[in-house]
């Protein structure tokens, strides 16, 4: 089952299109990137999923149900503005907002309570948040994100604006709460983050999505056949051994050790490529070169662009 | 406990525990007796000197003296006069221009309805202070019980107590008889309600701003949205601060009681004798009054004592939910429009505008309660909770004038809490640009 799916969303702002005929689908259990460039509408796609705003065409199906009120209390989102009441106590305010997202006060103490055991945050249960730091204040804000245990959990840019300790903390909490069960939609920026959190992705552009699929897949899809040597001897006797078949990319290195990248020709395999140089060079090792997401997002934007004019 | 409730629990808890608020409101009915006290100080203080014509019309107090002809007091004792206040008889009623030109400075009149109806007419060319018409209204009282008396040799309490006569006076100013100045002394009562309300719109109403502004500019509103729909947050929020505003107004009608209830124990114990002193209030210097009475005698403050309280507090309460609801609506829009306050200006103008208006209206209804402006502006929801604590009071309205303008106001409040929702949710979600009134426009016109 599918932790989610969006069907033909379209929603309509005065002056524009914020999504045109959207449909993604986030399995279950899967970490869902949701990429593009500012103002593509992957916000107010995040806010029909929280009922935040109504979409003018389409559905949201939420583990098999039409999107409903009582769903509040099956997502955890965490929003890209994001902040805390600077005058409340620290304590008092994630109990509230637990509250808010339907918990019993009682369930929501202990719940806090444990989860400020483990952050070892005790000590700031009854400090105003004014007090805390950026950084813990972003600890509070991912703690009372996920407190009420929801099924799904949607971050809106979850890695922006953290210091580079509290990425490590989400990233590893975002793991171990997925390996518990949980579905998560991330939007980000970060391609890196993508590639190494991400099993599925849609990339959004211009309202309309232009890709999506398992992160493996698609950097398939877009792979040229490329590969990565390593090798021990000349780079002259290398790039004589390749034929027209081949391309050198590149190469670099000194005789004890070359690196170069090759990308096949049509019709070529990397047996091919392998019995071309075996004779002339003392292979060490070969990888296939998969493109990264970086690439992929902005060769597809690129293109998306040029294809508008 | 539902999630609307959370809301109003969160606004409501946060705010009566803060100092300000805990301050305002010991502070408050310190102030406003401290406010009365000064005014009770201000009356007796008094040394303008006064020239009384009785106009005795059927000889009740006043008899021809046969030696000169001239008209005398029956109990001279009574209105012996001293330097500050001479009283002179007469059985005609001049007319205005000759009391004009007159060396008298008020002619107080009646005739022996005075018995039944317990009521004399004063007309003054300037208004007299609370002391003055006071030792008139002694003089008066003293007199009309000498009447009753005067054929029992020996009464005792019970026959004494209802004997006892308080009259009231109705003051006219001579050049504008039309103006009965009574109405001017409950505007007093009104006067101090109506800036009351106007105060507890404004302040809690700018609250509910400066609330929406604060989720906003600390970035936490988009959270709460996510559990909660944007007008629940929006009607929590006013709701929570309206309770605050009723919670601080009810505390305050207590510690009045209570202030009251000290001043009077005090004043009864002799606390104030030497304010009783001065104002004579001891008459003859046999009966000592109680606070109530004190307080019904001061003319300005008799209406402290016997006004319809009930229904006053009954009506204060009813508008100010209603104008604060379209208030606080109106500023709820305004704070979301914006990032933070200092972009409120241009907003705040078309919301507060109405507001200091309706105040000055009704400064002027004081004068007029009957008037045109007065009567139409209190059914324009914008101004009619403010109009109508001057113009209740006063005894200027009817029932269907009440009915109808509370209709109306509620009615307006009902939609401009809708409008105001319309702009609350999609105002709080935009950060940037300051929008313009065309953008605020399209926010109430298109679905969220």
């Amino acid at each position: 089952m599918n932790a989610l799916e969006a069907k033909h969303i379209t929603k309509k702002y005065a002056e524009h299109v914020a999504l045109d005929d959207v449909s993604i689908q986030v399995p279950e259990g899967a970490v869902f990137g949701l990429l593009g460039p500012n103002g593509a509408g992957k916000t107010s796609l995040i806010r029909i999923i929280n009922q935040i705003t109504g979409p003018d065409e389409g559905e949201i199906v939420l583990f098999g149900e039409s999107l409903q009120a009582k769903h509040v209390s099956n997502i955890g989102y965490l929003p890209e503005e994001r902040g805390l009441y600077k005058k409340m106590k620290v304590g008092e305010q994630a109990m509230y907002l637990a509250q808010l997202k339907g918990m019993r006060k009682q369930e929501a103490k202990q719940k806090l309570e444990a989860w400020f055991e483990r952050f070892e945050i005790m000590a700031w249960w009854n400090k105003k948040v004014e007090e805390l730091s950026k950084g813990m204040a972003q600890k509070i804000q991912f703690v009372t994100t996920v407190l009420h245990e929801p099924k799904l959990l949607i971050l809106d840019e979850p890695f922006s604006g953290f210091d580079p300790i509290n990425v490590e903390l989400i990233r590893n909490e975002l793991m171990r709460l997925k390996d518990e069960g949980a579905s998560i939609i991330l939007s980000t920026h970060n391609m890196g983050s993508v590639e190494e959190i991400c099993d599925n992705i849609a990339l959004i552009n211009k309202s309309k999505k232009v890709l999506e699929g398992r992160v493996d897949d698609i950097r398939e899809a877009h792979a040229h056949q490329e590969y990565e040597l390593r090798f021990k001897g000349t780079a002259i006797a290398f790039a004589n051994a390749l034929w027209t078949n081949f391309e050198l990319l590149s190469q670099e290195g000194d005789q004890d050790l070359q690196r170069a990248r090759v990308r096949l020709g049509e019709g070529m395999k990397l047996n091919d490529l392998l019995r071309a140089v075996v004779d002339h060079v003392e292979l060490i090792d070969v990888n296939r070169n998969l493109p990264s997401m970086n690439d992929i997002f902005i060769q597809t934007v690129t293109q998306n662009a040029e294809e508008h004019e | 406990m539902s999630k609307i409730g959370l809301v109003i629990g969160r606004e409501y808890s946060s705010r009566v525990r803060k100092k300000s608020f805990i301050l305002m409101t010991i502070l408050g009915p310190l102030l406003f007796a401290g406010i009365i006290a000064a005014a009770i100080w201000v009356s007796v203080a008094d040394n303008t000197e006064h020239e009384v014509l009785v106009v005795d019309y059927a000889g009740m107090l006043s008899y021809v003296n046969p030696d000169n002809g001239r008209m005398e007091a029956s109990y001279p004792e009574i209105f012996k006069g001293d330097e500050k206040l001479q009283f002179h008889f007469t059985d005609q009623l001049p007319s205005d221009s000759s009391f004009m030109n007159s060396p008298y400075t008020l002619m107080l009149e009646f005739d022996d309805s005075i018995l039944a109806a317990k009521k004399a007419h004063l007309y003054y060319k300037d208004l007299p202070s609370t002391q003055v018409s006071m030792r008139i209204t002694g003089a008066l009282e003293n007199g009309i019980e000498r009447v009753k008396v005067r054929e029992n040799d020996q009464i005792d309490y019970h026959t004494y107590k209802r004997l006892k006569t308080s009259i009231s006076l109705a003051k006219f100013d001579i050049m504008h008889k039309e103006d009965a100045s009574l109405d001017q002394e409950k505007g007093i009562v009104g006067m101090m309600l109506a800036i009351i309300i106007f105060f507890f719109i404004f302040l809690y109403g700018s609250q509910v701003m400066r609330g929406v502004i604060e989720e906003k500019s600390n970035r936490i509103v988009e959270v709460i949205v996510s559990s909660i729909k944007p007008f629940q947050l929006m009607m929590g929020k006013i709701i929570g601060i309206g309770l605050v505003g009723l919670t601080q107004f009810l505390i305050w009608i207590v510690l009045s009681i209570v202030i009251f209830s000290v001043a009077g124990m005090i004043f009864e114990s002799g606390g104030f004798d030497s304010v009783a002193a001065v104002n004579g209030l001891r008459s003859g210097g046999q009966t000592p009054i109680d606070f109530e009475t004190f307080l019904q005698q001061q003319d300005g403050f008799s209406l402290l004592v016997s006004i319809n309280w009930p229904l006053i507090l009954f009506m204060f309460f009813i508008y100010f939910i209603g104008g604060y609801l379209l208030y606080g609506s109106l500023f709820a829009s305004v704070g979301a429009a914006v990032d933070s306050e200092t972009d409120t200006q241009q907003f705040l103008m078309p919301v507060m505008l109405p507001l200091f208006f309706s105040y000055f209206v009704a400064i002027m209804s004081v004068n007029n309660p009957e008037g045109f402006a007065a009567k139409v502006f209190s059914f324009i929801p914008l101004s009619s909770p403010i109009i109508m604590m001057i113009r209740t009071p006063m005894n200027s309205t009817t029932i269907w004038e009440l009915l109808l303008s509370v209709a109306l106001l509620f009615a307006t409040a009902v939609f401009f809490v809708w409008l105001a929702g319309r702009i609350y949710r999609t105002g709080i979600l935009m950060y940037g640009k300051k929008p313009s009134y065309r953008e605020i426009w399209k926010w109430i016109k298109f679905n969220s």
